[in-house]
């Protein structure tokens, strides 16, 4: 009995050598969440991957408004490279010391009209609906003249239906919710081809949109210029 | 008393549905006696196709056989074109939808004119072409397209061939991994996007234990 428990141990302890002995300190944002609401992990992770598989697989990955970078370690997961740009400089810190892989790149900033370089993918998820009415069109600009000709947007945003639902925190920084269609009119003015997904929990599907927790729009093929 | 208060409820409900009869024919009776739930499979590539495409488009569904996908992608998108080269099949298809949003022609893909289509959808036709012809087929699905046209390609997961039965088997000569799959679409598409279906649900997951794959391609190279 003693023999064979010592035996799993052994076996346990060689798992965990072949384990990096990292350590991940999350920061404050992320913190709170974990210990709020715990399964908020669970479907926030799976937008990334659906991001990741949609177009993060040998491609330069850009995310604008990367937080403390809970879902960079899926987007640069097989991408070539990521930079992910926040105006949150003590959420940055905390991406900087927890995502340190050489493909991999932090900046804090206010990302809004600017351009970091001509990227593949471009990702930016539960980040418009905190963009003032009077800048989302900055916002999209943005997106549109950070990507490459044959580049892919990815935009994620809580469906305008499910507000009613949402916490006071969430509520309280929600100052431009979309519905699919909104959301897909904003897409159509910079690219040809734009799909909208909803999500429920961690599925990703393409059902009644209205009842649809969160949106994510993929585009691509962007416009020559962008329509008004 | 009760039960004649809701029959009296139920008569009008039927009179809103009018005296339509759909007719099933020979290849799909056939999987709805033996395996009725690849029907329904079907029917939800066909939706996942369709809200892809989104409305008010001009689709061009290829192998459309009863064209009872077609239909859906005719109900969803604006217009459907079904073609197929079973005369039987099509016949039946063009008894069925009588409406100005759908049209069925009995044609080989090849002698196909039309080049501007919308979208190109395709379930169940690449497996059973020769290796050697899929350049071929391929091509001409973008030719079919527009610009900013894509293309909806399905087919089973190599790694389900296992599992499919006997008279399935029979007709797949040409069985595509995910990779493989989006390889070959990535020569004719700029962009290609690739899920994977199990049951009715599309998803991302691990594409080797996926049952049926399914290819979005868009922005067509210049050939």
């Amino acid at each position: 009995m003693g023999r064979q428990k010592k035996t799993e141990k052994e076996v346990w302890n060689k798992v965990k050598d072949l384990m990096e002995k990292k350590q991940i300190k999350l920061g404050p944002h992320w913190s709170f969440n974990l210990h709020n609401d715990p399964k908020r992990l669970a479907f926030v992770l799976s937008r990334y991957k659906f991001a990741a598989k949609m177009g993060a697989k040998n491609k330069k990955v850009l995310e604008l408004g990367c937080s403390e970078g809970i879902g960079t370690p899926i987007l640069s997961e097989f991408a070539l490279s990521y930079l992910g740009v926040d105006m949150d400089s003590a959420a940055i810190r905390a991406a900087q010391r927890n995502w340190s892989d050489d493909n991999t790149t932090f900046i804090n900033d206010d990302f809004l009209g600017k351009v970091y370089g001509a990227f593949d993918t471009v990702v930016s998820l539960d980040v418009v609906e905190h963009i003032m009415p009077s800048s989302e069109n900055l916002f999209f600009e943005t997106l549109y003249k950070n990507m490459s000709k044959d580049g892919v947007g990815i935009v994620g945003t809580p469906n305008v239906t499910s507000s009613s639902y949402a916490s006071a925190p969430s509520q309280a920084g929600h100052v431009n919710l979309f519905d699919a269609e909104r959301l897909k009119m904003m897409m159509d003015k910079i690219f040809h081809n734009v799909f909208i997904f909803g999500i429920n929990d961690e599925i990703v599907h393409t059902g009644f949109a209205p009842m649809a927790h969160y949106l994510i729009a993929i585009g691509c093929y962007k416009k020559k210029r962008i329509l008004s | 008393m009760k039960n004649k208060q809701e029959r009296s409820r139920w008569e009008p409900v039927k009179d809103m549905m009018g005296k339509r009869e759909v007719l099933i024919g020979q290849h799909l009776a056939h999987q709805f006696t033996k395996s009725p739930r690849r029907i329904l499979h079907m029917m939800s590539y066909y939706k996942f196709a369709a809200k892809l495409i989104g409305k008010q488009k001009n689709v061009l569904d290829i192998g459309c056989g009863e064209g009872i996908g077609t239909w859906l992608l005719a109900v969803e998108c604006g217009q459907a074109n079904g073609i197929d080269t079973d005369s039987e099949a099509i016949g039946i298809g063009t008894n069925n939808w009588k409406d100005r949003r759908i049209s069925f022609k009995c044609i080989d893909l090849f002698k196909m004119k039309k080049k501007n289509y919308d979208a190109v959808v395709n379930f169940d036709v690449i497996e059973h072409i020769l290796p050697e012809n899929t350049y071929r087929f391929f091509q001409k699905i973008s030719d079919c397209l527009d610009h900013d046209g894509i293309a909806v390609i399905g087919t089973p997961n190599i790694t389900s061939d296992q599992y499919a039965s006997p008279i399935t088997k029979a007709g797949h000569v040409n069985l595509y991994s995910g990779e493989r799959l989006e390889e070959e679409m990535k020569k004719y598409f700029h962009h290609v996007f690739l899920f994977g279906a199990n049951d009715e649900v599309v998803h991302t997951g691990f594409l080797p234990m996926a049952h049926y794959l399914i290819a979005v391609g868009c922005r067509k190279r210049k050939s």
